[in-house]
């Protein structure tokens, strides 16, 4: 497996002044840019905010490989929706949308490239903090949501995994054998983690 | 000490035929000496007695306890008291570096987030990982993976310590490496192994044969009856 090889959504040491500001306001910033580019849908606002995003990213000392890993996972999507859109309502429409989904994902690639897992953790276990008193678990949620974080890199790798294994048998183009191993193994990758958790008596609630 | 019962504790699991297998046949044990070893060919069941212990699998029929403790109705409790080392430690580690895999574990008992950092610093010093606690845990040998993951489970303060064969992927130097770290443990130890030198560590040993304990004694007479069954 070479999901480790991937580095979307996982930290990135550095001590640039994106690495140390809050996260409330990474988090604000990030609200900011996705209500920027989906509820005002202007061609120029949009490109203004991707250029704003990717000055940010430099800004984070983040390497050029990481603005352009999530935008290659999500390529055959960007280009359908891209399709579609020019297809329906011109280019203009078409590129508006594909950057601000750009936008939002580079965005939040950012807060977690600059923000240790530790501290996401307990940032949301402090956010959802309030809502105990209607039986929410906050170290649960937190847990839940760093863990899906770094099943990203997993997932992605097990594709690639995937289909190099069906290329080197002349399937490349089979569907199945290009989808299938890749839930069989994110099922037994979830699975793994679970027990990984159980092994420390982390995951269940406290009695 | 911990006290671990099992009382007519069997595992089945059905096969993709949609037959049932029997893994482990009834079995009722008290497991309370401070080490323990369990050996037998592979598929003899080892595993699968292992992972009853915290709950990992619960039992088809008959109930496995720790200190009282039933894993079927007090799992979370059990699975706090119980920590578990995997055979592949790649399967026990699931933060991207060292530093945060072991922040992970102390969460629960070290609140602070800066003092949960500075134990988790110094837990790296203990086991000599300090220079790659901000590595990719892919980054790291085989040996520094399983040490990383022996401090992870014990971040946790476990009373007992199971180990699944701990060494099997180590060369001959990192196995010494975690054979002094295991005799140095305060924690009572079961562990299965295929090394009979780290079996020879316990005081007590148990021979596993198609899902049934066949042998259960001292651990030299165990090595011995293990050896004699291949002879």
């Amino acid at each position: 497996m070479r999901g480790h090889a991937y580095l979307v959504g996982a930290y990135c040491p550095g001590r640039s002044v994106v690495h140390r500001a809050p996260l409330w306001l990474k988090g604000l910033l990030l609200l900011a840019v996705a209500v920027a580019c989906f509820a005002f849908p202007q061609v120029y606002l949009t490109s203004a905010v991707l250029a704003a995003v990717v000055v940010l990213h430099f800004a984070a000392r983040l390497p050029a490989g990481r603005l352009w890993q999530p935008v290659r996972v999500m390529l055959i999507f960007l280009v359908l929706i891209a399709g579609y859109q020019y297809l329906q309502s011109g280019p203009g429409t078409a590129w508006q949308v594909v950057a601000a989904i750009m936008a939002t994902v580079l965005a939040s690639n950012i807060v977690t490239a600059s923000t240790p897992i530790a501290t996401l953790l307990d940032s949301l276990e402090r956010a959802v903090e309030p809502l105990r008193r209607f039986g929410a678990d906050p170290e649960r949620f937190s847990l839940t949501v760093s863990l899906m974080l770094r099943s990203i890199p997993f997932v992605i790798g097990a594709f690639d995994d995937v289909r190099d294994a069906a290329r080197a048998r002349g399937l490349e183009r089979n569907v199945r054998a290009r989808t299938l191993p890749v839930l069989i193994g994110t099922v037994a990758y979830a699975r793994a983690t679970g027990e990984a958790l159980a092994a420390r008596g982390l995951g269940d609630p406290l009695d | 000490m911990s006290h671990v019962l099992l009382q007519e504790a069997s595992f089945s699991a059905e096969t993709s035929g949609g037959s049932v297998r029997i893994i482990l046949q009834p079995t009722t044990l008290e497991l309370s000496e401070q080490r323990i070893a369990v050996i037998g060919a592979n598929g003899s069941g080892k595993s699968t007695l292992l992972r009853l212990l915290n709950g990992l699998l619960l039992p088809s029929t008959g109930s496995v306890s720790v200190d009282g403790l039933d894993t079927r109705a007090d799992g979370g409790a059990v699975r706090r008291q119980v920590g578990f080392v995997f055979t592949d430690p790649l399967s026990q580690l699931v933060m991207p570096t060292p530093l945060e895999d072991l922040e992970l574990s102390l969460r629960r008992r070290v609140k602070s987030t800066t003092a949960r950092r500075q134990e988790a610093a110094r837990l790296l010093q203990e086991y000599g990982l300090e220079p790659l606690g901000g590595n990719s845990i892919y980054e790291l040998s085989g040996g520094e993976r399983q040490l990383l993951a022996l401090a992870t489970v014990l971040a946790v303060e476990p009373t007992l310590l199971v180990l699944d064969e701990p060494s099997t992927l180590l060369d001959l130097r990192n196995t010494r490496l975690l054979r002094s770290r295991l005799a140095g443990l305060n924690q009572q130890l079961i562990l299965s192994t295929h090394d009979l030198e780290l079996a020879l560590d316990c005081s007590r040993a148990l021979v596993m044969d198609a899902g049934q304990v066949v042998f259960d004694g001292a651990a030299a007479d165990a090595v011995a009856h293990y050896r004699g069954m291949y002879s």
